[in-house]
């Protein structure tokens, strides 16, 4: 029953001085309304009679806004009257166009498309929970709601990363081609992998003129090389609890994301292989890059849902994947985070087996908070005692990192915005000096 | 209104959900269990409790008073008593009523409340003349030693119980209540203790012990109080019971005996003489011979006209017309379906596992704080120098291993400063206040900042980066 039959017997209640015997009134007319809201209950369309579809988007970018629309069919041969409430997760960001307080009238074997339109707050799957539907009598005085009836249709919204550092993109494809040498700014023989022959120029490294060539033809040719392609590359991200750590506002773990976007979309530019991996103490996200054209797209989607967990990250676990799926050699990025706990015990043990095998270059994301704590003038002797803890952890990372080195690893050390396009540099280096 | 189950799972496919959706459920069946039986418990301690405070106490004002007409009052037993032809004499002093009792006729000695009696007063009620009947309600074990019965008290209800006339299978051998069937007179229960044989009716609720005083104890107090007098044959019994005479003499005292007014006009009564009911009555004291009883004291001054008919109507009730009570009947229904219509909530709420967040240098600012509680000043002192030589000795070009004054006058060249106050700054003692501590790390922090700012004074090409290959800025 709704606020009307409440009403009704209240408004009822005003005229009892006027009957002859007022009991007897109030049994009338509770009777009388109790009637009423069954009858307009029988009146309902039940909720069994009626379809719920969805239709709309699947994915949308972090910060962007996804529409999808619930189709209502209604089955019976009745007119619908109904509130419907669809629930989303709250970070789906949901704002359904018809609030769920309104009515709602659908004719007799009609759709009423309900859109939401959907702005989420966080990255990740972001699910559709409950669709409700309270389907009234025409005198709304009653209505019928059952749970499940008619069954939620299930829809996931996948929110994308936001991938900012896609601004240092063209840059770095301009420096990328410039190694490639299919852009003559600097010249060529970067790379060790031969390319073609042409004609001498005045300039050219006089060590580069195949002689067996030049004796078949009337001019002096010279061989000239470019980087390697059909490289292998390997994006680790390190998603324990290091990677729960919020520098800046985003979790260390969106950083590394970031920035690992950032290295696929060059190097698919760079006709590499990009393969994933995301672990903690269980392997997250696996992907293997074959499909060269809708690569960046498969590693967006294989590293969205993706969400840091309070667990110890187990390199034993990571070493011994990234040595069953590589059999090449292959540059092995690892996203994690420069701390003496977690590298130490877990990392170090393990690196010279991997370091053997492949080239490790290590990204980390910077603490600003630690920077902060140790490059300002001490104000209170609380101050002090931060800047001598922030240097004792600066220098923790300090050793952590000389230990690394001294495995032949690459250690790339940023603050959270910078970490991108630091990686970028560092790929770019590695391969223009063949080193991958 | 509809009747639908309400236990909604979420039914989007989401793995997360199965694990917050266990804890609800598991917490659920928890309060399923206790629930029920805390509300079980709940009733049986007020049931308890109220019972215990319902219960009159022998001290309460009026308790079995023959001019109370309360429900703990005896205002319906005295009438009763009158009624069928007897006289009842109020007394509300011990002295009075004995000698009430001796005098004239056999008389029946009611003592509602015998824990209120001294033990020399109870002694004395063993002397009172031949024939006497003294009927005790619900004595003590301290009255029983004192009064010399040999009786033993032998279990004890927490209610009273209706029971038969008979005890132990055997019929009651008191004559005078053979018209008794059924009568709430079983609370608490006694034995002899002797091999002196006692006669026990009601399930041995009711005693009597034979001899020259004709002793009734009574274990509960029910048959005789207003509230419940009107029940079974609970007059039938009060009224056999102390109508062995036509005179009874009711002991209504307002509070505990107080003490003999001349302690040394009588000698002390030794308790020891189990013998009561045997022993010789000593003579009356003839001075109490004049003090007149009172039977127009009885029933008749403050008792109301009709205390038969129960508790009076609530004035309440007639105070508003009849329209109005069904007015409100109607509205306390209105208010039930709105309650009705707002506890169908629609669909339930939307849950969702948070993301995990760790604040950022946690373990640093956590160290921090343990230092100043510890107050670890030296530890802190000696990190924070040693951070400055680190960052200052690649400054100057010199290797870790410099001596003191080495490195004291390179840096004083450098910032221009005093060589001995350069090497105290750096390798001094330890700070011993906060403010020392404080004084350092300012003093450290503008050594660095000027070493950082001036140039430096010899150009070698060699530039102070970090020979590990790291990309990146260092901090």
């Amino acid at each position: 029953m709704t606020w009307r039959a409440a009403l009704l017997l209240a408004a009822g209640a005003l005229t009892l001085p006027l009957w002859p015997s007022p009991f007897v009134g109030v049994l009338v007319m509770t009777g009388g309304v109790l009637l009423l809201v069954l009858v307009d209950r029988l009146c309902a369309v039940p909720p069994a009679a009626l379809t719920a579809e969805r239709e709309g988007d699947r994915t949308v970018r972090l910060g962007g806004t996804a529409t999808v629309a619930l189709r209502l069919g209604n089955t019976s041969g009745r007119t619908l009257r109904a509130q419907v409430r669809d629930a989303w997760v709250p970070s789906a960001g949901a704002s359904p166009d018809v609030p769920p307080q309104r009515i709602v009238t659908v004719a007799p074997d009609d759709t009423l498309v309900l859109p939401t339109r959907l702005t989420p707050t966080r990255r990740g799957d972001r699910p559709a929970l409950t669709l409700t539907v309270r389907s009234y009598g025409p005198l709304r005085l009653a209505f019928r709601q059952r749970s499940g009836r008619p069954a939620t249709p299930p829809w996931t919204l996948r929110v994308l990363p936001r991938f900012d550092s896609r601004r240092h993109l063209p840059e770095k494809l301009a420096r990328l081609r410039i190694i490639d040498g299919t852009q003559v700014t600097r010249g060529r023989g970067q790379g060790t992998e031969f390319d073609t022959l042409r004609e001498y120029v005045v300039g050219d490294d006089v060590r580069s003129i195949d002689w067996r060539a030049s004796a078949r033809q009337a001019d002096v040719l010279v061989r000239t090389w470019r980087p390697e392609r059909d490289r292998r590359l390997v994006c680790v991200l390190d998603t324990g609890r290091t990677s729960a750590v919020r520098v800046g506002d985003e979790p260390r773990l969106d950083t590394a994301i970031d920035a690992a976007l950032l290295l696929t979309a060059l190097a698919v530019r760079a006709g590499d292989r990009v393969d994933l991996l995301a672990a903690d103490t269980a392997v997250r996200a696996t992907m293997t890059g074959s499909g060269r054209p809708a690569l960046l797209t498969r590693v967006v989607h294989a590293l969205a849902p993706l969400q840091p967990a309070l667990v110890e990250t187990n390199f034993e676990l990571i070493a011994s994947e990234i040595l069953r799926r590589q059999r090449q050699r292959s540059l092995v990025v690892l996203f994690t985070a420069l701390e003496a706990g977690a590298l130490g015990e877990g990392l170090l043990p393990v690196l010279p087996r991997l370091a053997a095998r492949h080239r490790v270059v290590i990204a980390a994301v910077h603490d600003p908070v630690l920077t902060a704590m140790t490059t300002g003038t001490p104000a209170r002797p609380g101050d002090a005692y931060a800047a001598a803890a922030g240097w004792r952890a600066l220098a923790e990372r300090d050793r952590v990192r000389t230990a690394l080195t001294r495995h032949g690893v690459t250690v790339v050390d940023a603050p959270a915005g910078a970490l991108a396009p630091r990686l970028a540099d560092t790929y770019l280096r590695l391969k223009a000096q063949a080193q991958l | 209104m509809s009747a639908a189950a309400r236990t909604v799972t979420p039914p989007a496919p989401r793995p997360a959900a199965a694990r917050p959706g266990s804890a609800p459920k598991r917490r659920r069946r928890w309060h399923r269990l206790v629930i029920p039986l805390g509300l079980v418990a709940t009733l049986i301690t007020t049931t308890l409790v109220a019972q215990a405070l319902d219960r009159p106490d022998a001290d309460d004002p009026g308790y079995l008073s023959p001019v109370e007409a309360g429900e703990h009052g005896g205002s319906r037993l005295a009438e009763a008593l009158t009624r069928r032809g007897g006289t009842v004499a109020r007394e509300t002093d011990v002295r009075a009523a004995l000698l009430t009792a001796r005098t004239g006729a056999p008389t029946t000695l009611f003592v509602p409340a015998p824990d209120l009696l001294r033990s020399e007063t109870l002694s004395r009620l063993s002397r009172l003349p031949a024939g006497t009947r003294v009927v005790l309600v619900d004595p003590s074990v301290r009255v029983l030693h004192a009064a010399g019965l040999p009786v033993e008290q032998h279990g004890r209800r927490w209610a009273t119980k209706v029971v038969g006339p008979q005890a132990n299978g055997r019929p009651c051998p008191l004559d005078e209540l053979r018209p008794v069937r059924r009568a709430a007179a079983q609370r608490q229960r006694y034995t002899s203790d002797t091999e002196i044989p006692l006669d026990l009716c009601f399930s041995a609720g009711l005693a009597r012990l034979p001899g020259t005083v004709d002793t009734v104890l009574v274990g509960a107090d029910d048959p005789f109080r207003n509230d419940r007098i009107g029940e079974h044959d609970n007059q039938a019994l009060a009224t056999a019971l102390l109508g062995v005479h036509t005179r009874v003499v009711w002991l209504d005292l307002e509070g505990p005996e107080p003490p003999p007014p001349t302690p040394s006009s009588r000698p002390p009564v030794t308790d020891s003489s189990t013998e009561g009911p045997g022993s010789e009555t000593t003579p009356a004291d003839g001075t109490a011979q004049g003090r007149p009883s009172r039977p127009g004291d009885s029933s008749d001054d403050r008792r109301p006209a009709d205390s038969d008919d129960g508790p009076a109507p609530n004035p309440l009730w007639g105070a508003f017309p009849l329209w109005f009570w069904a007015m409100l009947v109607q509205l306390a229904l209105a208010l039930l379906l709105a309650a009705l219509w707002r506890a169908r909530r629609l669909g339930p709420p939307a849950p969702e596992p948070l993301p995990v967040a760790v604040r950022s240098a946690e373990t640093a600012l956590g160290r921090a704080r343990l230092y100043q509680r510890a107050g670890a000043r030296g530890p802190a002192g000696r990190t924070l120098r040693t951070a400055a030589l680190a960052r200052l000795l690649p400054w100057l070009n010199l290797p870790a291993e410099t001596p003191r004054d080495r490195v004291a006058t390179a840096v004083a060249a450098r910032t221009g400063g005093e060589p001995e106050q350069v090497e105290e700054l750096l390798y001094g003692d330890d700070p011993a206040t906060d403010q020392e501590l404080l004084d350092l790390a300012r003093s450290l922090d503008a050594l660095t900042r000027a070493a950082a700012e001036s140039p430096p004074e010899q150009t070698h090409g060699v530039t102070p980066t970090r020979t590990e290959p790291t990309e990146g800025e260092p901090r």
